[in-house]
């Protein structure tokens, strides 16, 4: 009397099969014996009411025996109600209701007390291992389309009724075509609708080329923001793998997961605790929005109130892509190869250089808040760029180039890169070293090194933006010209 | 009075006015001096005469003088003031050029900030002497300028001779000295910069200058009260004129309502100086002679003469921004041009 059902739970944001077993003792006891074993949390054992409920409320008899549930690999940390659909299919099959071959299915799903199931979050997972399996995937109908993200031929049910005729084949459930969530986050700003900022414009556009971080300067209503929410509408679109991935670390945040092609654009508030942005929680971590942001533009306005350490704790998982999370006995891993894109006011007042507002700060505040943003992370950006006011004559002029025909010089430069293996943010040393320069190029870099201290690391990251520059010009050299460009664009603050 | 008693009755650093009104109760600076030992003025510590006396033998070891009203190397400008300084402390070398000031609001925009510069560098150009206050905004631009063009720069402490106010302009300190100017106060070294020591300090920056002008003033503040004592001393007071509704330029407005001569430009500064201190003496260079590089370097910098802001630069050349991004970073690269403020700047020569 012996049964199994699969289900899922993700671990950081890869989802990992659940194998969910039940044995129903063949000893009539006074009253029913319910158990569940496996690292259960307590909202698990809770489910155990709710079985028992939604059996009975289905019409079959809940038998009078020792029942025990076991929830493997047991070593893994299981919350949440997403395992009373399979935890009562199995115990069906267990009692003989469900012929063993009908349980070859991945199921989640909330019973309710009279036996309708409930969509829980994490339905994309149980979708990524019924598609891995080649199993039909049983979700409650709610979220057939978050689990149809991956692929797997899902079928959405209402009832524990439902589900079990799914399972003997005699109702097909609702099914969900693989790519019915279209995206729902807002479209990305067109630049044709960013008035002036010639040099910040150039600086997005070379930004989102090599993937590089990019920092903009500039007085309040400058439109630093607009100029950072332009950027995902001129990256690439997201390849479907890349897609399902973003979907994935959406489903694991608990947040609806339909992403679409576009990549995600995240805009942390800068009082956000370091466990809402780095990733974390009680019990089973979760991702955060420096994971939520994998694959995209992760925007920190007002990059002087983060707090300092802060922004020292985002520098590593910022350079490798990903972020370790440990708590409780798990230790995760969450992806976040993420674009940094920041934005600060010159000085506390925000009107230091401005041409029509006085500046009120006094010079030991400008330093105090310049050192706030010094330092490692600051190094971190290889494009700085002053985004000045806009005069009124700018913007009622004509707006500038359109993202699409951007996009089109980005995708012409990733390809580029691609060709060559990796992203211009991520040439290392010997990479750039082994990449063709000119004479005049070497000339330049060698008298920056002398005159403006270019440092080592410096060095680096002007040679990867004039590299970046070179793409879009279609050179195969990076020359003097790229040189000076990559070096302009490094000089605000 | 004896030449020893005045300087000691200096170096209790009180306001001028009371320092003049206690000789005149007192009959001379000798008896005030005795008075302030004896613990017999308000308000001032017995120590401070003593600290004086300690500090004026370090006086030399500062690299500061004491001239003193009447006697040689007193500026003869100085005597058109109703209540001249009877001691200054001076650092550096004080010439007998045409003055001119050039004061505005700390609290300027980069509108100021940029003609203070210009008028700064013009003044040099033009070898006149220029006065201001080494205070933050609109002042230090001035001084700036005039120290990138070679020019020679005096300015007038609300401090001691060896506290510099803001500390940050140590350098520019420095630099107004080393190249040829002078800085001077009347208060004896270790005075603390007071916000009631800047008024009478104002009266000697006009009385230095042969003309005032006032790029940046609020309602309130220094520069207007500058303007006030220039017209009492019968300098010539100029003010830039700004936007009716910007703050910063609400003072100079307000100067212009009453009389003040409108600067449309610096070259039109120039214009209307050379009428009170004569023609420039130094012959304005002309691009081509100073050796412009030729192509869009050389645009870039004919067009960076006064601050200017990369995009506008972009928009004024009508090149596309990669083209005017390399050449500004071969420019800073060759020291042509600097940067101030997230604005570009040609440097001198040029």
């Amino acid at each position: 009397m012996f049964a199994s059902v699969t289900s899922a739970a993700l671990v950081g944001v890869e989802p990992s099969p659940v194998r969910v077993e039940a044995h129903v003792s063949g000893i009539t006891s006074k009253q029913a014996v319910f158990s569940i074993v496996g690292l259960p949390d307590a909202s698990i054992r809770e489910a155990r009411q709710r079985v028992q409920s939604a059996i009975i409320a289905t019409g079959h008899r809940f038998p009078n025996r020792r029942i025990t549930v076991n929830l493997a690999p047991a070593d893994l940390p299981k919350v949440g109600s997403a395992y009373d659909l399979p935890i009562a299919l199995g115990v069906l099959a267990a009692i003989g209701v469900l012929p063993p071959i009908a349980t070859k299915v991945v199921a989640m799903g909330e019973l309710a007390l009279d036996g309708a199931v409930r969509a829980v979050r994490g339905g994309l997972a149980a979708g990524i291992v019924a598609g891995r399996r080649g199993l039909p995937c049983i979700v409650g109908s709610a979220g057939g389309a978050e689990a149809a993200l991956s692929g797997a031929d899902v079928r959405g049910v209402t009832s524990l009724a439902h589900a079990i005729s799914v399972c003997l084949g005699e109702d097909p459930g609702e099914i969900s075509p693989a790519d019915s969530p279209a995206s729902v986050l807002p479209p990305p700003i067109d630049l044709a609708s960013v008035r002036g900022q010639s040099s910040a414009r150039r600086a997005v556009e070379i930004a989102a080329a090599g993937g590089h971080h990019l920092l903009l300067v500039g007085p309040p209503g400058a439109g630093k923001t607009m100029l950072a929410r332009a950027m995902p509408g001129i990256l690439p679109d997201l390849t479907p793998s890349e897609a399902l991935e973003v979907a994935q670390a959406h489903a694991a945040g608990g947040r609806p997961p339909a992403v679409g092609r576009r990549p995600p654009f995240r805009s942390p508030h800068h009082s956000a605790t370091p466990a809402a942005i780095l990733g974390g929680g009680s019990g089973v971590p979760v991702p955060g929005e420096l994971t939520l942001a994998d694959r995209g533009v992760l925007f920190l306005d007002e990059l002087a109130e983060f707090p300092t350490h802060l922004l020292d704790t985002l520098r590593q998982p910022i350079e490798e892509g990903w972020v370790h999370v440990a708590r409780k006995g798990v230790s995760v891993a969450f992806p976040c190869r993420v674009q940094v894109v920041a934005a600060t006011n010159p000085c506390p007042c925000g009107y230091l250089g401005d041409s029509r507002t006085p500046c009120r700060c006094s010079s030991p505040a400008v330093d105090r808040y310049r050192a706030r943003l010094s330092g490692p992370l600051l190094d971190r950006f290889d494009l700085r760029v002053t985004v000045p006011r806009v005069e009124a004559a700018a913007l009622l002029g004509a707006g500038g180039e359109a993202s699409s025909a951007v996009r089109s010089r980005v995708e012409a430069a990733r390809r580029v890169q691609e060709a060559r293996g990796s992203l211009n943010r991520s040439l290392g040393r010997d990479g750039l070293d082994s990449l063709p320069w000119t004479e005049g190029a070497g000339g330049l870099l060698a008298s920056a090194m002398d005159r403006q201290g270019l440092t080592g690391r410096g060095w680096d990251r002007v040679r990867r933006t004039a590299r970046t520059i070179a793409d879009l010009d279609g050179s195969g050299v990076a020359t003097g010209d790229h040189v000076a460009e990559a070096l302009a664009l490094r000089g605000a603050l | 009075m004896s030449r020893g008693d005045r300087i000691a009755l200096a170096f209790l650093g009180l306001h001028p006015d009371r320092a003049r009104s206690l000789v005149e109760r007192h009959g001379s600076a000798g008896a005030v001096v005795r008075l302030a030992r004896r613990g017999g003025i308000e308000g001032l510590d017995p120590d401070r005469v003593r600290r004086g006396e300690a500090c004026r033998m370090e006086m030399d070891r500062a690299d500061c003088r004491v001239v003193l009203h009447g006697e040689p190397g007193y500026p003869a400008a100085l005597e058109d003031l109703g209540d001249p300084p009877d001691v200054l402390f001076v650092r550096g070398t004080l010439r007998p050029l045409p003055a001119v000031a050039v004061v505005g609001t700390r609290r300027c925009t980069s509108y100021g900030r940029r003609l203070a510069s210009a008028f700064g560098r013009e003044v040099a150009r033009a070898g006149w002497v220029l006065v201001s206050g080494l205070a933050r905004g609109i002042d230090g631009a001035a001084h700036r300028g005039t120290i990138d063009r070679g020019g020679v720069g005096v300015a007038v402490l609300g401090s001691g001779s060896d506290v510099v106010y803001p500390a940050d302009h140590r350098h520019l300190h420095d630099t107004l000295i080393e190249s040829g100017g002078a800085v001077i106060t009347e208060y004896p070294p270790g005075t603390r910069p007071n916000g009631w020591r800047f008024p009478p300090r104002n009266r000697i920056i006009s009385g230095l200058s042969k003309a005032v002008v006032v790029v940046e003033a609020g309602v309130t503040g220094g520069a207007l009260v500058t303007a006030l004592r220039a017209a009492e001393q019968g300098r010539a007071v100029f003010a830039v004129p700004g936007d009716v509704d910007r703050e910063a330029s609400i003072g100079c407005n307000l100067l212009i309502r009453d009389g003040a001569i409108p600067v449309l430009g610096p070259e039109d500064l120039v214009e209307g100086l050379s009428l009170l201190l004569g023609p420039p003496t130094r012959a304005p260079g002309s691009p081509a002679a100073s050796g412009l590089p030729a192509g869009v370097d050389g645009v870039v910098l004919a067009s960076a003469r006064s601050p200017i802001a990369v995009d506008e630069l972009i928009a004024a050349l009508g090149l596309t921004a990669p083209t005017v991004l390399a050449a500004v970073a071969r420019l800073e690269l060759d020291g042509r041009l600097v940067r101030r403020d997230g604005l570009l700047l040609a440097s001198e020569g040029i």
